[in-house]
């Protein structure tokens, strides 16, 4: 599903180069929930935006379903975040004037899809909705939503093209931990029903929900293990 | 790069909900607009009313009627064309009148002054008119109560006279006016008929001023020198109008022996000729309200342009998040493009509506003959067409800056 090798990421700040990521080894496969962990500044966050297209790597390969997405031209990568790409964010990102329907239907705008009627896309938001649970909150605005809500809309508006992949980045940063567990729980949900999950966190008990463990250091890949070997390893030191 | 149609409803549906959320920004923007537009549909329309009243007003004046004055060229000495000389003399006026095809009549005019009297009044300076009998079909003008002049008043020069309403009220003669006399200049005329009032509003005054017709020989006998004879004719139609002016300026050179390439001694005039040159004049005025509305537009398109750099800049994340699932740069910039033409439109849109309000006003100003102002549809459509562009033109950096903004960063954004 992912396969990243020797990738690097140079940001030039001035006369100074920030090396962000040294080297990245990683293979994801279908149907994984894996989350990626790492001291801050560690270059997550940067692993991710190119895993999620939003970013090109300095230099290294990255084959996304088979096709090798590094170097691809900017409309081309907007293409591929649109059909094979969910994006949760940390401060959720939902259009304040509109419905929770009208913001999970978005991507359906730069959609390629020729055709589509009213009818179809409204079928697609409601039922991604309700795999988030939220049936009951079509037509709120997020004004008019919990943290754990709002959350959760953005995370049916990033499975509403049924992705490659769901990425997160910290996406329980913003949330209490009651309603940390409702996010989790939505994405353990959503990985049992066959999606590949990677996701950014701080937090163990977020990482607990996971089968693997990736924890990061300085712009490399320090250990890559299944959630029991982690945790006995966080355990013993 | 094609989008669906959803794309574009969703774009304007956006544009549409951004400009009523900041109604008030949006009002003052595009104030530039709305007031080029409006005051520019305004000049049009006063502009349109005027051109159809004029237009209709030289129609019932007879477009299909032509004038012959005497004219010295400008481009030669006076001495060479003494008066005498380009006078228009009556023989001429029969040479034309036997020449050119394409008159139905031709009459000889010429007015002088007298003192008229009744035996109720006594009036000085009273303009006395000579014509042919032909006259009254040149000038669409008849007589409402007795009849026309006949070839025997003309031949014989006899002394009758007809008069307007005008010159029976100022003369107090009776209401029946037909068989009574006046004198003018001392000389008894019997009045043989009543010539009805100049019905044009815009030329001549309406029928208040007195008129006095005489045969025309007898005119000429009546003046003792530098008589001033001027011509009034009437081609077929309109459309041998220009035919006609053709026939009687060569009719003219040939009996006054004017060598070729010598200037004209005499002008003909056609009221086409002035309608052509009255539809010009409006044409120039209407570009000039163009002008004006390019002008007004430019410095709204700056406006615009200003409101949707600060727009870009406030919705930086949303253009993020827009980019992070899925719009290219391409569809970016249509739909800021597509959020200033619609703000423009809408200033337009207000503009034509109040450039209408306007012209209806004028056509209610009473006394201001503007009855039939209105924006026409070539104006509304050319506003709405200014407006798209403007938004365009001055949309286009702005949108050029959001299609060009990188998604994470933007998603940084403050
Ligand atoms: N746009 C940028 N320009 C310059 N340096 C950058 C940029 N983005 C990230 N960096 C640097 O790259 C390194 C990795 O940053 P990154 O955001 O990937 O860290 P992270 O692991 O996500 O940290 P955190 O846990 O705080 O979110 C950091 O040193 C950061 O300062
Ligand atoms: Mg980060």
């Amino acid at each position: 599903m992912i396969r990243v090798r020797s990738l690097r990421k140079i940001y030039r700040v001035g006369e100074e180069e920030i090396h962000a990521l040294r080297g990245v080894d990683l293979d994801i496969g279908k149907n994984e929930m894996v989350a990626v962990m790492g001291a801050s500044g560690s270059g997550k966050s940067t692993l991710m935006n190119i895993i999620g297209c939003l970013d090109q790597p300095t230099d290294g390969s990255y084959e996304l379903d088979g096709r090798r997405v590094a170097q691809m031209s900017e409309a081309a990568l907007a293409v591929v975040r649109n059909e094979k790409i969910g994006f949760v964010f940390q401060s959720f990102e939902l259009l304040a004037r509109q419905t929770a329907l009208e913001n999970v239907e978005l991507p359906l705008i730069y959609s390629r899809e020729v055709g589509l009627t009213a009818h179809e896309r409204t079928r697609r938001a409601l039922a991604a909705l309700e795999r988030v649970k939220l049936s009951d909150r079509v037509t709120h605005r997020p004004n008019q939503l919990s943290g754990g809500q709002k959350q959760r809309v953005a995370i049916a508006r990033a499975i509403l093209n049924h992705p490659a992949i769901l990425m997160a980045d910290e996406p329980t940063g913003n949330l209490d931990s009651v309603t940390t567990q409702e996010v989790m729980r939505i994405f353990q949900q959503l990985h049992a029903e066959g999606q590949t999950v990677l996701i950014v966190t701080h937090e163990n008990d977020v990482a607990a929900f996971c089968q693997r463990v990736i924890r990061l250091r300085d712009g490399l890949v320090l250990s890559d293990l299944s959630i029991e070997q982690d945790l006995a390893g966080q355990q013993r030191r | 790069m094609i989008f669906s149609p959803y794309f574009y409803v969703q774009a304007i549906k956006l544009a549409l909900s951004q400009i009523w959320a900041n109604r008030k920004r949006s009002l003052l923007t595009s104030l530039g607009i709305i007031v080029g537009v409006a005051s520019t549909t305004s000049v049009i329309a006063a502009l349109s009313g005027l051109k159809a009243n004029v237009l209709s007003e030289f129609e019932s004046f007879g477009a299909n009627r032509l004038y012959v004055f005497p004219d010295r060229p400008d481009d030669k000495p006076r001495n060479l064309y003494p008066r005498e000389k380009i006078r228009i003399k009556p023989w001429e006026v029969v040479e034309i009148q036997a020449s050119c095809p394409s008159l139905r009549a031709i009459t000889p005019v010429t007015e002088f002054g007298v003192s008229a009297a009744s035996e109720q009044k006594e009036l000085e300076g009273v303009t006395v008119v000579g014509i042919w009998p032909d006259w009254h079909e040149a000038e669409n003008r008849n007589v409402i109560a007795g009849r026309i002049f006949n070839r025997i008043d003309e031949e014989s020069a006899r002394q009758v006279c007809l008069l307007n309403q005008a010159a029976i009220d100022e003369l107090r003669l009776p209401a029946e006016a037909v068989g009574s006399h006046i004198l003018l200049d001392g000389r008894r005329f019997l009045v043989v008929g009543i010539i009805e009032t100049l019905q044009s509003k815009m030329f001549g005054d309406g029928g208040n001023t007195a008129e006095i017709f005489i045969p025309f020989s007898l005119a000429m006998k009546l003046q003792s020198s530098d008589v001033f004879i001027r011509v009034t004719a009437l081609a077929r139609s309109t459309e041998l109008s220009e035919e006609a002016r053709s026939e009687i300026t060569q009719t003219m050179r040939r009996i006054r022996g004017i060598h070729p390439g010598d200037s004209d001694t005499f002008q003909v005039v056609a009221i086409d000729q002035y309608i052509e040159q009255f539809k010009s004049l409006a044409a120039g005025i209407t570009a000039i309200a163009a002008g004006i509305v390019g002008i007004s537009l430019l410095v709204g398109g700056i406006g615009i342009m200003n409101i949707m750099l600060v727009s870009v800049s406030e919705r930086t994340r949303e253009i993020g998040l827009r980019k992070a699932v899925g719009a290219t740069p391409a569809a970016i910039m249509m739909q800021f493009l597509l959020e200033a033409m619609v703000l423009c439109l809408a200033g337009g849109l207000v503009g034509v509506l109040l450039g209408k309000i306007f012209a209806i006003g004028l056509t209610m100003i009473p006394g201001v003959q503007l009855q039939h102002a209105d924006v026409p549809l070539w104006a509304v459509l050319l506003s709405f067409a200014f407006s798209a562009i403007v938004g365009l033109g001055f949309g286009f950096f702005p949108a050029l800056k959001a299609a060009r903004l990188d998604p994470i960063e933007a998603l940084r954004h403050e």
